[in-house]
């Protein structure tokens, strides 16, 4: 095939919609402004509009975003890993799916800014940003993925954009398009010094956004996998959610493939062996899901904890989350597998039917995923007499169709101003094709030492990370310290004290005279009160002792006083001062009926008592500020891949340059 | 007893702890905080009350799921219908094994999940044990909701309606009303309360006695009733336990268990009516 065919076909895209194209993009419009609508009436409401409620707090929203940050991983298999392998095949496939990464990414996260009770007080995360959150893990992480994704895209695209102003300025588009399709395209020729600094840059990119995607599924799978929950507290959330992912992002693409092969045309460019070795991968990757699943579910099963196995009699019961489960099994797991299995069998018809079937079922396993947990709790809600239960209300059903809907607007409208499949790469496939004499093995030299970049910063994350986990371990294990009281403290309590004004003047027989006082007797020390009327001492009087506490008086004892007046209890040893480290005793006069009294109040200053309660909070997780681990971890990793986009950027500004000096 | 209380801390001075006498001839002591009821700072919010390690102990004994303390708690938290900041359960653990009442309040844990995930703070452990939410800071993420494993935490769904009387005594987190839309809430160990030397409503409203509250530090919880025991005696004493510590979590509310029952079990002649039935009966 001729580039000059290429170039027409491809860009024959651009041409103005016809009358279904406009069509389609108005009912797409009608349902994003229905979902508008909808959720005007959510932020007016509340969220009781959904059918979420304080056990289910959870639904549909949440699943939305796990699929499309899901589907977000097309881009990254198809460009990044198979440009690094070199998969020549790759070519007419990279920009769709590069696209369909940023679109869904922002969709995704638009998804959780919906879920949000306060979607005003979104800067909080910037102001208050606490970072031993997964939340805060999933913002740095989906920020950098969409800038880096972005970058991508545009990078890739770079060769196309004088094409495109040509053919812009060539078709009477208006000035201000050509203008922009020139302003993007940094001044890009076809010389060899331009070439060198695209791949250069290409080469960066498609090596760093590989950890970055990863990490991007795996914080997202931490948001449930962080948490003690049934089903969510697994190890292997991390790894079974970033297949989840590259899973459904393959079905994605090539449904995209199939629904632009169809619209545009492109039968001779996005041809049956695209989809045959798409297929391939997509059957690799459901046989690995299966596999992940079976794990998860068998272990969860074999070992019958019994929160766990109430949630699994809950996913593959008879009720209606039983009955998505089997259809998730069998329509969106097995029968995939079985359309895909034989190559004999594996048409085009079968392999898109296959990727429908696992979009749809991907979304349905992440809906499992969450809102089963959230109905099996550690206290049964059944046993409060509530069952918690959850269906998707209108509302979220709106605005989860606009969400399809504004992903499908913004695909369609990005392949109205940019080529949908990428012209030169496409051109240097079909070069590569015409080429009879075997290709040079392996990227150039200069290719090789510019991949050692972004490669040599992936080894280092590797090592940080390995670094990192054990102190982390030890700061995770910080707790509340020092609560109890001390058990010591130089308990000499003063321990005299005096009645309150005794009056001996007054010659009032029947008022008894107490004195309180802590002894040692015995080696044990003892609370001794001393009952006297008129200086003599009181013999068989009944005694009570109690000391007050914030919120009651605590009973010490009672004692019958002795000849000398004297009755006495085990001082209470340990016991801890109050507020101010006093300990205010009282004693009280039980009988004989005649020389009842008040009573006698006594503070002993000097009691045990950890005045100080912590007075730092420590850095653990749950502290305001996050371990230095966890902060360093997550500043050294942004340190890496910002400084692989920087050296994008330092790239296309040289390419920039490099047009002026030419 | 609680006029007593009261009478004495309108007479307090300033940071003094008053022992008063009551009608039976026993003693309330209560400390009083400058300026009584006024608003605290957001300082002192975060930090809690100095020196003081709140703890609950719930008897399950002694509960006869009469439901009281889930009512005082919405009353005096002006709670809509649709959530309950104490919740009661009959729970049984297996068909062989007895069933119990099981209040359930905000655990407080020391190690608190919720307060691990909060992405902006809003929900915080404070010095006095207390874990509370800022009503005003909360992003609505309920990320906090789904990593509590007790499923203490409620969701103000709608727009709330508040009573003149939460409207006008203006918001703080120890009270968390007037309430906002879009925000989580929960227990909050009636944190105003604690700091003005009283027990949280529940406590106080519960006429088995089954609810103690106190101060960790001070070793010692007291009841409805004024009963006050050392806190360490009484776990120790009566095989006190937390709710199911091999989380980790280190609530701040013990359980006793339901061994020699005061009153009937859920389901047994005489008893309560269950959760379900209640349920049924309030629709």
């Amino acid at each position: 095939m001729k580039s000059s065919t290429i170039e027409r076909d491809l860009l024959a895209t651009l041409d103005p919609m016809d009358r279904r194209g406009r069509l389609w993009v108005g009912g797409l419009l009608a349902v994003c402004a229905m979902a508008c609508v909808a959720w005007t009436v959510q932020l007016v409401y509340g969220l009781r509009v959904t059918d979420m409620r304080n056990y289910v707090s959870w639904g549909m929203y949440m699943t939305n975003f796990v699929f499309f940050i899901g589907i977000s991983h097309a881009g990254t298999l198809i460009s990044a890993i198979l440009r690094v392998t070199d998969a020549g095949w790759r070519r007419p496939i990279t920009r769709m799916a590069e696209a369909i990464t940023v679109i869904a990414l922002v969709i995704g996260a638009s998804m959780v800014m919906i879920d949000m009770g306060r979607p005003d007080r979104l800067l909080n995360l910037l102001i208050h940003g606490r970072f031993q959150s997964p939340i805060l893990w999933d913002l740095v992480s989906v920020t950098t993925y969409l800038s880096g994704s972005f970058l991508y895209l545009y990078v890739a695209m770079i060769p196309d954009m004088p094409m495109l102003a040509t053919h812009a300025r060539e078709h009477g588009r208006s000035p201000r398009l050509v203008r922009f399709y020139e302003m993007l395209s940094l001044g890009y020729r076809e010389s060899p010094a331009h070439r060198r600094l695209l791949a250069r840059a290409l080469g960066a990119m498609a090596v760093i956004i590989i950890p970055v995607a990863i990490s991007v599924h795996t914080v997202v799978s931490w948001v449930f996998g962080m948490t003690l929950r049934p089903g969510w507290h697994s190890t292997i959330f991390g790894p079974y959610f970033v297949i989840g992912a590259i899973f459904s992002g393959t079905a994605a693409i090539i449904t995209a493939m199939f629904l632009f092969r169809r619209a545009y045309h492109l039968e001779s460019y996005l041809r049956p062996e695209h989809f045959h070795k798409l297929a391939k991968i997509l059957l690799a990757l459901s046989l690995l899901y299966a596999y992940f699943a079976l794990s998860e579910y068998l272990t969860t099963w074999y070992g019958g904890v019994a929160t766990d196995s109430r949630l699994l009699e809950l996913l593959a019961g008879t009720g209606p989350v039983g009955a998505a489960f089997w259809l998730w099994a069998v329509f969106g797991l097995f029968v995939p597998i079985g359309l895909l299995l034989f190559p004999s069998h594996r048409s085009m018809g079968s392999i898109v039917t296959a990727s429908v079937l696992i979009n749809i079922g991907m979304w349905v396993k992440r809906y499992l995923i969450i809102v089963p947990t959230l109905q099996t709790t550690f206290i049964p809600a059944e046993a409060a007499g509530i069952n918690p239960h959850y269906f998707p209300s209108l509302v979220e059903c709106m605005i989860t169709a606009g969400a399809v809907a504004a992903f499908l607007l913004f695909f369609t409208l990005f392949s109205r101003l940019f080529p949908i499949l990428s012209v030169w790469e496409t051109v240097e496939d079909a070069e590569d094709a015409a080429r009879v004499a075997v290709r040079a093995p392996g990227p150039t030299p200069a290719g090789k030492r510019v991949r050692a970049v972004p490669a040599v910063t992936v080894a280092l994350l590797i090592v940080a990370g390995a670094l990192v986990l054990a102190p982390w371990t030890a700061a995770s294990a910080q707790t509340l310290s020092g609560v109890p009281a001390g058990a010591h403290a130089g308990a000499h309590a003063g321990a005299h004290a005096a009645a309150p004004a005794a009056v001996p003047t007054v010659p009032a027989t029947s008022i008894a005279h107490i004195e309180l006082e802590r002894t040692s007797e015995d080696g044990q020390e003892m609370l001794v009160a001393t009952v006297t009327v008129n200086g003599q001492p009181v013999a068989g009087a009944t005694v009570a002792f109690s000391v007050a506490r914030s919120f009651g008086i605590m009973a010490l004892g009672e004692d019958q006083t002795l000849a000398d007046g004297t009755a006495a209890v085990p001082y209470p040893e340990g016991l801890p001062g109050n507020a101010r480290g006093d300990l205010d005793f009282s004693v009280t006069m039980l009988s004989p009926p005649a020389l009842v009294t008040a009573p006698v109040q006594v503070t002993i200053g000097g009691a045990e008592r950890p005045l100080a309660a912590p007075a730092e909070v420590p850095r653990a997780l749950w502290s305001s500020r996050a371990p230095l681990a966890i902060v360093g971890t997550i500043a050294f990793l942004l340190l890496c891949v910002w400084a692989t986009y920087g050296f994008v950027v330092v790239q296309l500004t040289a390419m920039y340059h490099l047009n002026g000096e030419g | 007893m609680s006029q007593g209380a009261d009478a004495s801390s309108a007479a307090a001075g300033q940071g003094v702890a008053t022992l008063s006498l009551t009608a039976d001839g026993g003693l309330v002591v209560s400390s009083v905080r400058a300026g009584g009821s006024a608003k605290p700072t957001s300082v002192e919010v975060r930090r809690g009350v100095p020196g003081r390690r709140w703890v609950m102990v719930i008897d399950l004994a002694a509960c006869d799921g009469c439901g009281k303390c889930t009512d005082v708690c919405a009353k005096s938290h002006f709670i809509p219908g649709d959530r309950e900041f104490i919740r009661l359960f009959n729970m049984q653990e297996s068909t062989d094994t007895a069933p119990y009442w099981f209040p359930r309040p905000c655990f407080h844990c020391d190690n608190p999940p919720c307060t691990r995930v909060c992405p902006v703070g809003a929900t915080f452990k404070r010095q006095d044990g207390i874990v509370l939410i800022d009503n005003e800071r909360c992003i609505g993420c309920r990320f906090c909701m789904a990593a509590c494993p007790y499923s203490a935490r409620s969701f103000n769904w709608s727009p709330p309606a508040d009573p003149a009387p939460a409207v006008a005594r203006g918001y703080s987190p120890e009270w968390g009303y007037p309430r906002r839309v879009g925000t989580v809430e929960k227990c909050d160990f009636c944190a105003d309360m604690a700091r003005e030397g009283k027990l949280p409503h529940c406590v106080s409203g519960c006429a088995m006695t089954a609810l103690w509250f106190g101060d960790e530090n001070e070793d010692a919880v007291t009841n409805s009733k004024g009963d006050t025991v050392r806190l360490s005696k009484f776990l120790r004493d009566r095989a006190g336990f937390r709710y199911m510590e091999e989380l980790g979590t280190k609530p701040r509310v013990y359980y006793l268990p339901a061994a020699n029952r005061r009153s009937a079990a859920p389901g047994e002649p005489g008893a309560n009516v269950s959760n379900s039935q209640r349920r049924r009966d309030q629709r």
